[in-house]
């Protein structure tokens, strides 16, 4: 038996376009991407607004027919039906039937799903009590807040006790008490051996529960891998403070690093490693004091900014 | 391959859906009003009170049921999209042909739930008269019910591609022109120029006949309805239907939910 985790999403060289105006031109939205999802891990789909995100989510989950290329769940290609009762689905900002209660709605989507009747009271009410709905269970949604509402979906997700969960964006829109609810449950999730694939833009999440991540900007993939090797692959920088500067070392510091931060007597400025030691040994030959010298790896981010940047920057003009 | 135990959740849905819609009462109270209203127009005449009166509340019946239909028809799979339930629903294993057919069947349940009602209200009115009841009534307000499949099944394969305001156009432009659709056929008939009547029997074809569920002259004169008759109509009916949501179930698979 094989140690390697098996392939729980596999995309390859997916492509999508949609037809502009009258489908005389095209908009290429995914190019070629490929990625791979491996089971019981939390996976961090990240980009920008406008990156591909959903695209990608949705042709995941069979609401968008790509142009090209093959995209496969639990070996499955995304276009079959059954095998979709081994995954959940939670979309950015989800709506649901709003003449429904969160009871109903439940029971509704465990039906669909394919869920033993018998099963279905007791998984309903498992999952209600899980998202700490089971107060406002006999309610209608439409007096649901969103906070509610994304628990709901959540809940729909989980009923029918799917392998891989899909979440679309899901702390979109909520306060911090509501974010840490949600990556809870996420946390909860993969506790319980589930795979979980999470598309957003709030990399304080991604740092803080995913296993690994990959970057899509403009529709390409930029990275992906294990997020503790990504942030590694960042530049270490260092945090020098020094004090009684003399004006012509403080002019070369500027010319070097840019305008420099001061606070009183003492100057601040950004060194990245491997010009540490130079700076330093300059800083006490011309008589200044060195007050704190801090090393810090850079975060997310920053090097998430910079893959956009880097992204940005060749095609300026922009796509189509 | 379908499911029906999918397919009759989401039918059974839809009709919840429509059970606790206001709108809907509305309009089934406008029809019973209407079915109503013939008590009143039957004291302006001094003959034939019965007739009118029933003439009146069975043209309500077809009027209104049509006209509901149409009214959630039309926006019966575009609003899934447009406030996107549609995606956690898809997202199950349900196919998007028996979402359109589940969409389908709930509304014409709710439809024939509305006829009942009017069905009732009509046979109150009727009997509060002392207008006759023949059997062939039972079969006119049968095959309104048919009609009414069909006009959903046109408004759902405008709803599974087109907004709701095309879609109205489209479902109303067919209920009218399925009405005069005999018409045509014998215009075109009468013409001396083969390509003419080639063409207009073509026409026909094409077109829903929707005069074939009409039985309104025979419930009112009690005059006899051949059982071949009532049964093309329900072929016809269920037919059409059945082809209409093949191709709307066709069109609905080659969509992109962005």
């Amino acid at each position: 038996m094989s140690g390697a985790p098996r392939e729980i999403v596999s995309v390859e060289g997916l492509v999508k376009e949609f037809p502009i105006g009258f489908g005389l031109r095209r908009k290429r939205v995914l190019d070629g991407i490929s990625f791979r999802v491996l089971e019981n891990e939390i996976f961090g789909f990240v980009g920008p607004n406008g990156a591909g995100k959903t695209t990608a989510l949705k042709v995941l989950m069979g609401l968008i027919h790509p142009t090209a290329g093959r995209a496969r769940i639990l070996g499955h290609d995304v276009g079959e039906t059954e095998f979709r009762r081994a995954i959940g689905f939670l979309p950015e900002n989800p709506y649901f039937y709003e003449y429904l209660t969160g009871r109903e709605i439940l029971r509704f989507y465990a039906r669909l799903s394919g869920l033993a009747s018998a099963r279905i009271p007791e998984r309903v009410e498992l999952l209600l009590d899980w998202v700490g709905l089971a107060h406002a269970a006999d309610a209608r949604l439409r007096t649901y807040s969103k906070g509610m509402l994304q628990r709901v979906g959540i809940a729909q997700a989980l009923v029918h006790d799917p392998a891989v969960v899909f979440l679309d964006e899901p702390m979109s829109g909520l306060d911090p008490i509501g974010r840490k609810e949600i990556r809870d449950l996420i946390l909860r999730m993969h506790a319980d051996g589930k795979t979980v694939f999470m598309n957003t833009h709030i990399l304080s999440d991604v740092e803080l529960i995913c296993d690994r991540v990959a970057i899509i900007v403009q529709g390409a993939i930029r990275y992906e891998g294990r997020i503790q090797d990504f942030l590694a692959a960042g530049e270490l920088e260092t945090d020098v403070v020094l004090a009684s500067v003399a004006p012509a070392f403080a002019e070369a510091l500027e010319r070097r690093f840019g305008p420099l931060r001061g606070k009183g007597e003492h100057v601040d400025l950004k060194v990245p490693a491997k010009a540490l030691h130079e700076v330093l040994e300059q800083a006490l030959a011309s008589g200044a004091q060195v007050v704190s010298v801090t090393p810090h790896r850079a975060s997310l981010e920053s090097i998430f900014l910079s893959a956009v940047q880097a992204a940005a920057a060749p095609s300026q003009g922009g796509r189509s | 391959m379908i499911s029906p135990v999918r397919v009759v959740v989401l039918a059974a849905n839809t009709l919840r859906e429509a059970v606790r819609s206001r709108v809907l009462y509305t309009l089934l109270f406008f029809a019973v009003l209407m079915i109503g209203t013939g008590v009143v127009l039957a004291t302006l005449t001094y003959v034939e009170h019965e007739r009118i009166l029933q003439s009146v509340g069975l043209a309500a019946i077809r009027l209104f049921g049509a006209a509901i239909a149409i009214f959630l028809g039309i926006g019966l799979v575009h609003r899934e999209v447009d406030r996107r339930t549609i995606f956690t629903i898809l997202s199950k294993p349900v196919s998007r042909a028996e979402f359109l057919l589940g969409k389908y069947l709930g509304l014409v349940a709710t439809l024939w739930l509305q006829l009942a009602i009017m069905s009732v209200a009509f046979v109150a009115v009727s009997l509060l008269a002392g207008a006759p009841l023949p059997h062939q009534t039972a079969l006119a307000l049968g095959l309104a019910g048919v009609e009414f499949a069909l006009i959903v099944a046109i408004a759902t394969l405008f709803s599974s591609f087109t907004s709701p305001m095309l879609a109205a156009l489209f479902t109303t432009g067919l209920y009218a022109i399925g009405h005069l659709s005999r018409d045509l056929r014998d215009l075109g008939a009468a013409s001396e120029l083969e390509s003419v009547r080639a063409g207009t029997r073509a026409l026909y074809r094409l077109l829903p006949d929707l005069e074939s569920f009409n039985l309104t002259t025979q419930a009112l004169h009690a005059l006899p309805v051949p059982a071949g008759d009532v049964l093309f109509a329900l072929c016809y009916g269920a037919g059409y239907s059945a082809l209409l949501l093949l191709i709307g179930a066709v069109v609905f698979e080659r969509r992109d939910f962005k």
